[in-house]
């Protein structure tokens, strides 16, 4: 190794810039707090602006042209709303779990709202896997949109008062489904 | 067997980089022969641990040798050798290993050639990379180890990532990335070193900025590779979604180019020492946070890592390497600046600062809306996107006046410009501006901001061009040599000043692309039976029939497309749809047909043999094959730029706009 030469090798001086000090830690300082306070978050959890807040109402035609049914009338019970189709392949893989949860939760109401699909593929649908609920067509996707649905399946649970105490994307087991509808009849 | 020789190599590579760093950061602090030669041969060391358990990893995946966590993890018998190879980087732990090598290996050659030189600043400079080593090595050892033995192991794996084995580009992308990425320690090192010595001097000047120049070369690549895949891979027609990922690998490339133009102002005027450091450092720093970004499970995206335990490592390794940087600058930046000291006006100088803040602006823009979202939502608790509405308003008026300053810095004089000289200097170009934006007009741009793109873009092209080839001119005109013999000779003085402008001429290009592509696309969503036409523009596209294709280790659907235009054949188009063992999603190929004039771009949604249809997406897209082009020519230029003049005494660039005096320093 060279030898440093001893104009260059002068020691610097070490007085702070307080300045840069500032500026730096303004803007350091924020960014390590937001990363840190985001660590071991799920990113792809999705979180509904609807939750805590009352369902928006609907009112709605049964497939097979039975009567409208309306959120209100299904007031004093938890509810279940999913959202499905028949052209999506986790919303037929989660149908039976659904039916099956709302033969065993008695209290609780379960209601199929279809999700951009028409009411022949689905009434064939329903003809060869009846669902053990009402399923409802939505025209014109109004309340798939006052409900933010982005994809199917999402199924909101609700508490008998009609707000919304959960949002869950992707299809259910009957485990979760229990589970949920459990926090729907304690959020009350 | 096989996994514990592995974690010896890592355990190896973790102490000698350990060792190495103190005895680096020591001998930076108390100066001695043999020091420095400890220091030398533990970065070699490291260096030498990294690649044996790179090629033992390697080896352990083209064995299927499912012992080895990670190939457990990752590998298959059934995919080609091609895709096992490149699984070293399709998954945390190995990518993190892939991390090692390259940084081991910019050790070793960046410690070598600065054996015998740079002897004030080169240990701090080692000791830097090598608390960088020891960190990787660390995780390596723990939170994200490849070499776990399996007790049990599996008699065949999973395979790498769908997309991964998709197309080939994936396989080229990473090492790019990695090698922009990575690389960017070598210049945070020496710019650490330099703030530890409390001052730059302008003989280390030369090795600051090739080693940023090197990574930046790769870094360009790699950023425009990564938007060629999508293009051909993703099926949505673009090739840039202001995506987390995307923009980390955006932010540390808009730092390191203002970092070499910076440079150029520390070399001519002896100012912005401190600032230009501050630069470098930013751009190592931004690197970390982006593979932050990736590995932490905080962000999401197409390219996130599974949510992994290495997050809470890195924001520590973040939180010091920030602080750090902070603290030494504000240690040392009164020791650094002195004398020196910008000409107020109009001039080149100015139109560097400029162009400096621009960049800053930029990086600032694209990071407050990476990282909006995350402050939403832990303030408040709701999330949000901030999404390319935002980008694309706040890109698009700083990269138009990037591209401006780039015409207008280089065509002004060094110091302060009379009137004079300014309109001498300004006002031909205006013909270059016109001339463009009247050809886009006429040509159907109707579009305000893409016909500025091209007013700026004309006004550029004409001064790069002017700029590159006035030393040839001077020759021939000085010397009688004819235009190839001129432009060799001038090419080989001026090697760095001629390869930056031939960096400006590719920059200028994709910034005119990127702005005709993205405002004159034409698409169409159709559903087609067999026998079915659709058209778009001048082409014809007749749907023949849907196939099934089998290979090895996936199934593909893809549907056959006539494609015809103005009544000539252009033979056949196959969008794909593919299935992979172990994904439920399939994933599309898009069939792409690139020009130089525009794309057809062909993407299925749906291809059903059954029912013989498919639901495509027809996209034509002018201009996207020059993005890629001009990617070429930028890195080229860089190359050019970076590569070993054969006179070491080379003038920096001057001015050479108007006046028969500063031309004639040029000839020399």
């Amino acid at each position: 190794m060279r030898s440093v030469s001893p104009a260059q090798g002068a020691a610097p001086r070490t007085a702070v810039n307080l300045k840069v000090l500032a500026a730096g830690a303004a803007v350091v300082l924020p960014l390590l707090a937001v990363l840190a306070l985001n660590l071991g978050r799920d990113p792809r959890a999705v979180r509904s602006p609807l939750v805590g807040q009352p369902a928006p109402p609907f009112s709605l035609p049964s497939t097979g042209g039975g009567a409208p049914l309306a959120l209100e009338s299904l007031r004093g019970h938890p509810v279940v709303v999913n959202f499905w189709a028949t052209w999506c392949v986790p919303c037929i893989e989660e149908q039976a779990a659904l039916t099956a949860a709302a033969r065993s939760l008695q209290d609780t109401r379960f209601v199929g709202i279809v999700y951009e699909d028409e009411a022949a593929a689905v009434g064939q649908f329903l003809a060869s896997r009846p669902a053990g609920y009402p399923t409802l067509m939505d025209p014109g996707g109004r309340t798939a949109i006052a409900y933010g649905v982005a994809g199917v399946p999402e199924t909101f649970f609700l508490d008998a008062d009609g707000r919304v105490v959960e949002k869950h994307v992707g299809p259910l087991a009957r485990s979760t489904i229990a589970s949920l509808v459990a926090r729907a009849r304690g959020a009350r | 067997m096989v996994p514990i020789l592995g974690r010896t190599l890592i355990l190896l590579a973790l102490l000698s980089a350990s060792a190495g760093a103190l005895v680096a950061l020591a001998t930076g602090a108390r100066p001695s022969a043999p020091g420095w030669l400890w220091s030398r041969r533990l970065a070699y060391a490291f260096a030498g641990c990294m690649l044996l358990a790179n090629l033992t990893m390697e080896g352990a995946l083209l064995g299927h040798d499912f012992s080895v966590g990670y190939v457990a993890h990752v590998g298959s018998r059934s995919v080609p050798a091609w895709v096992s190879i490149v699984s070293l980087w399709s998954s945390l732990e190995g990518s993190i290993l892939f991390w090692g090598l390259i940084l081991g290996l910019y050790i070793a050659v960046a410690t070598y050639r600065n054996r015998d030189e740079h002897a004030e600043y080169m240990p701090w400079a080692v000791g830097i990379w090598l608390v960088c080593g020891a960190f990787f090595s660390f995780l390596l050892a723990g939170p994200a180890q490849p070499f776990a033995t399996v007790a049990d192991p599996p008699l065949d794996g999973p395979g790498p990532n769908a997309l991964l084995q998709n197309h080939v580009l994936m396989a080229i992308h990473p090492p790019f990335l990695y090698a922009g990425y990575v690389g960017m320690t070598i210049p945070f090192g020496f710019a650490c070193a330099a703030l530890f010595a409390g001052r730059l001097g302008e003989d280390f000047l030369r090795p600051l900025r090739s080693s940023l120049l090197l990574p930046w070369i790769f870094l360009t690549i790699a950023i425009v590779l990564g938007g060629w895949w999508a293009y051909e891979v993703l099926g949505w027609g673009g090739y840039w979604a202001w995506d987390p990922v995307e923009n980390a690998s955006f932010l540390p490339w808009l730092t390191a180019t203002a970092a070499l133009h910076s440079a150029l102002l520390v070399e001519r005027k002896g100012t912005l020492k401190a600032w230009t450091l501050t630069l470098i450092a930013a751009t190592f720093l931004l690197t970390i946070l982006g593979t932050f970004m990736t590995r932490s499970g905080v962000f999401n995206s197409v390219h996130s890592f599974t949510q992994s335990a290495i997050g809470p490592t890195l924001l520590v390794f973040l939180a010091g390497a920030l602080l750090l940087s902070v603290a030494l600058l504000a240690l040392r930046i009164d020791a650094l600046e002195s004398g020196g000291g910008l000409t107020p006006g109009i001039s080149r100088d100015a139109a560097f600062l400029g162009q400096n803040l621009l960049f800053v602006l930029f990086t600032f823009t694209v990071l407050l809306g990476t990282v909006f979202p995350l402050v939403m939502e832990a303030f408040r608790g709701t999330q949000m996107s901030v999404g390319r509405p935002y980008f694309d308003q706040m890109a698009v008026p700083i990269g138009l006046a990037l591209l401006l300053v780039m015409g207008i810095g280089p065509a002004l004089p060094w110091g302060r410009a009379t009137g004079e000289q300014m309109r001498r200097a300004l006002l031909p170009p205006l013909a270059g501006a016109t001339a463009v934006a009247v050809a886009g007009f006429l040509l159907g741009v109707r579009n305000r901001w893409t016909l500025a793109a091209l007013l700026c873009g004309g006004f550029t092209a004409q001064v790069t061009l002017r700029e590159m080839l006035l030393p040839v001119r001077q020759r021939m005109r000085a010397h009688g040599e004819s235009f190839t013999l001129a432009l060799r000779s001038a090419q080989r003085r001026g090697r760095r000043r001629f390869g930056a402008y031939v960096v400006h001429a590719g920059a200028m290009l994709v910034i005119v692309a990127i702005a005709v592509s993205s405002t004159m696309s034409t698409s169409r969503e159709v559903l087609l039976k067999e026998g079915d036409a659709t058209t778009l523009g001048a082409y014809t596209l007749t749907f023949v029939k849907a196939e099934a294709v089998r290979e090895p280790h996936r199934e593909s659907l893809r549907a056959r497309l006539e494609v015809v235009r103005d009544g000539r054949s252009l033979g056949a188009l196959f969008p794909s749809m593919n299935f992979y063992e172990r994904q439920r999603e399939p994933v599309g190929t898009p069939a792409v047909r690139s020009g130089l004039v525009e794309d057809l771009y062909l993407s299925a949604h749906n291809i059903d043999p059954a029912a013989g249809t498919v639901a495509l997406l027809v996209l034509v897209t002018p201009m996207v094959a020059w993005i890629w082009i001009a990617t070429a020519v930028m890195a080229l230029g860089g190359l050019l730029a970076l590569w070993p003049r054969m006179r070491e005494s080379t003038a920096p660039a001057r001015s050479l706009s108007p006046g028969p005096a500063p031309a004639l320093e040029v000839v020399r």
